[in-house]
């Protein structure tokens, strides 16, 4: 700026050793002392090569020492076998579509609906945890999955078991909305699926009872609300909300469309 | 009883100064003498085997005569020389490779041996690879200046004497040899960046001579100040006016650091990299050389990088003499003063290695300025702080 200036005043430019390049060269600021002052780089680089020499480096030997996961590491889906009810909402969640319900027997030989996977399918989003409402679906640490066939990648509901599991694997799903926030309730909500209830549109209903048969949690009860003009008892059902866990199998089994869920959040 | 003569009688293992032939003069030579009474081993052996089925027959005497002897130890002297260069230089690219690798928080090379043999499994994979070549390169210079890059790397490194007793050629005037030959290759860098009929290859040839004319004379002016110092070009003579005074880099400390990354620019490691910079160029000039041809520029490369740490040992910091420690005198056979300009060798290539991880690449204008006004300068100051020593009378 100095040099441009003096030069539009019509002064001859200075040369040699007083020269405007020599006099910023002096002020230890300039580019090419910059270009020397290549010592606290090096320095930085002596830090990191002690530290990884008297310690070790960040790189792990992968196949031959074990990797470090966090707790709640997504790897594939782990599944308690007695601990589900088989409400489908993993099925639901799924993104990729890769798991379903199939019948299987329990430990006490009876048939009950448990989720299988296809990890092939599976792109490790762990909504099937996060979405459990008994916390049966989990995440586990396993990341070893290559199998010689595609067939050996679908994992059914025993073999999905997985026998470590910590609290921090049971995938919480947690909420917090800006209106709680507005209305002064900053908590957050640990699973907000269980506020959502299915709710009755009354006139639809035959009384079929398919709603209190498939939920898993026999939740709903069938009510007497009157007769009907044969004298029948008319028969509604009731959801206890503490019990439900909004699996929406009601909804799904409803042949009229009567239920749908009431969405709270 | 037949003819029968004991091979203790074949093989005497004479003294390498006796023969009439020893092309040393009066200095001895290690690695001569090595190969010699390997030889005599070999040699005589052979002869002693001849001899019985063949009494008193023409070959063994010829096998183990002053004259045999002599050429078949400078044959092996020559293996001898290249392997010990060869083996330091596969330990420099071992060294260079962990150490980037710890400064990097990596492991470096895992294969075998702590990594080492990493280097052999290269130079195999190298070496299966198919010779590919375009056919629009202009093939005399672009085999000529392959082989004569190569050529010329492989002498230097085996000119840069380990000791007072292993070299190849001791001249008055070896350092300016050694220096001269090791300004040779940006020439057949240009040359083979033109022969290749590629963009990235001119370019990095340019560069490489352009990056030449900016390093190249505060280099010369330093090693002129250095044996304008010891008094003498002969790189004996300057190894042994360190040790009879300080090692240069204390009173030329100036020149050392000068001289420290000019000699990076000349072997042209990073951050002098520029003729193959490659993150700019695709491998600079060594772009069109593919398979086995360029594992030999990479170990020519290396064999510069090592001859740059060899002549900063000889000129900065005492050669193969330790402080207080005079192993010019040393009278075993055991390699101890060999040993210790190779650790010192090792030990300059380290900061070399920190220095490549710790900066960025130059640009050309910067590589120019740096030359031409910050380095220039600093070797004349240094020129004229030796001047004043020697008009002062210190050393």
């Amino acid at each position: 700026m100095a040099r441009k200036s003096k030069e539009s005043k019509g002064q001859p430019a200075e040369r040699g050793l007083w020269s405007p390049y020599w006099r910023e060269f002096g002020k230890l600021d300039h580019k090419c002392w910059k270009d020397l002052w290549i010592m606290k780089p090096i320095w930085v680089t002596l830090k990191v090569l002690w530290r990884t020499t008297a310690h070790r480096p960040v790189t792990v030997l992968y196949p031959y020492e074990a990797l470090w996961e966090p707790d709640n590491y997504r790897g594939r889906p782990g599944l308690d076998f007695n601990k589900c009810l088989g409400c489908g909402m993993c099925v639901n969640m799924c993104p990729c579509q890769a798991i379903v319900l199939v019948d299987c027997p329990d430990d006490g030989g009876n048939t009950v609906r448990r989720p299988q996977i296809n990890i092939g399918r599976c792109s490790f989003c762990a909504y099937c945890a996060e979405y459990c409402p008994v916390d049966a679906m989990t995440v586990t640490p396993d990341v070893e999955l290559a199998e010689y066939t595609r067939s050996d990648l679908i994992w059914g509901p025993r073999r999905l078991a997985y026998d470590k599991t910590t609290e921090g694997m049971k995938v919480k799903l947690e909420t917090t909305l800006i209106s709680d926030f507005k209305n002064g309730n900053g908590e957050r909500r640990v699973e907000p699926c269980r506020v959502d209830h299915p709710k009755l549109e009354g006139k639809k209903c035959i009384s079929c009872r398919k709603c209190s048969k498939v939920c898993p949690v026999a939740a709903i009860d069938m009510v007497e609300h009157g007769t009907n003009a044969k004298g029948r008892p008319i028969l509604w059902p009731e959801v206890d909300d503490d019990t439900c866990v909004g699996c929406a199998q009601c909804v799904e089994a409803c042949p009229k469309d009567a239920l749908h869920i009431e969405e709270v959040l | 009883m037949g003819y029968y003569t004991s091979i203790q009688d074949w093989i005497a293992f004479p003294d390498p100064l006796a023969n009439p032939y020893y092309p040393f003069g009066d200095a001895y030579n290690l690695p001569y003498d090595i190969s010699l009474k390997l030889w005599n081993i070999v040699g005589g052996a052979i002869a002693w085997l001849i001899d019985l089925l063949f009494p008193g027959n023409a070959v063994s005497e010829w096998l183990v005569c002053d004259m045999t002897a002599n050429f078949f130890a400078l044959v092996i002297f020559m293996l001898i020389v290249f392997m010990v260069v060869f083996i330091a230089v596969l330990v420099v690219l071992w060294e260079e490779r962990k150490v980037l690798g710890r400064a990097m928080d990596r492991r470096g090379t895992m294969v075998g041996m702590m990594g080492f043999l990493q280097c052999v499994a290269d130079g195999f994979k190298t070496f299966m690879k198919d010779n590919i070549y375009s056919k629009r390169v202009d093939g005399m210079t672009y085999w000529w200046t392959l082989s004569l890059i190569i050529g010329t790397s492989v002498l230097i490194a085996c000119m840069v004497p380990l000791s007072d007793r292993w070299f190849v050629v001791d001249y008055e005037c070896g350092l300016l040899i050694v220096m001269g030959l090791f300004a040779l290759a940006p020439f057949f860098i240009l040359v083979s960046g033109w022969s290749q009929n590629n963009k990235y290859s001119l370019i990095g040839g340019l560069r490489a001579a352009e990056m030449m004319i900016s390093y190249e004379i505060p280099m010369l002016i330093i090693i002129a100040t250095v044996a304008l110092q010891a008094g003498t070009l002969n790189i004996n003579g300057i190894v042994e006016a360190q040790y009879g005074t300080l090692p240069y880099f204390i009173p030329q400390a100036v020149g050392f650091v000068t001289f420290f990354i000019c000699a990076i620019a000349e072997s042209e490691r990073a951050p002098f990299d520029l003729a193959e910079a490659e993150s700019e160029l695709v491998e600079g000039w060594q772009t069109e050389y593919a398979g086995m041809k360029w594992g030999l520029i990479m170990l020519a490369d290396y064999l510069r990088g090592f001859c740059a740490c060899g002549m900063i040992v000889i000129l900065f910091l005492g050669g193969w003499n330790l402080p207080g420690v005079h192993l010019t005198e040393w009278e075993s056979w055991l390699p101890v003063p060999e040993l210790t300009f190779l650790l010192k060798g090792f030990l300059v290539f380290f900061i070399m290695v920190i220095i490549r991880c710790a900066t960025p690449r130059v640009r050309t204008d910067t590589i120019l300025n740096l030359g031409w006004k910050v380095f220039l300068p600093l070797a004349i100051l240094n020129l004229v702080i030796v001047v004043t020593y020697k008009a002062g009378g210190i050393f």
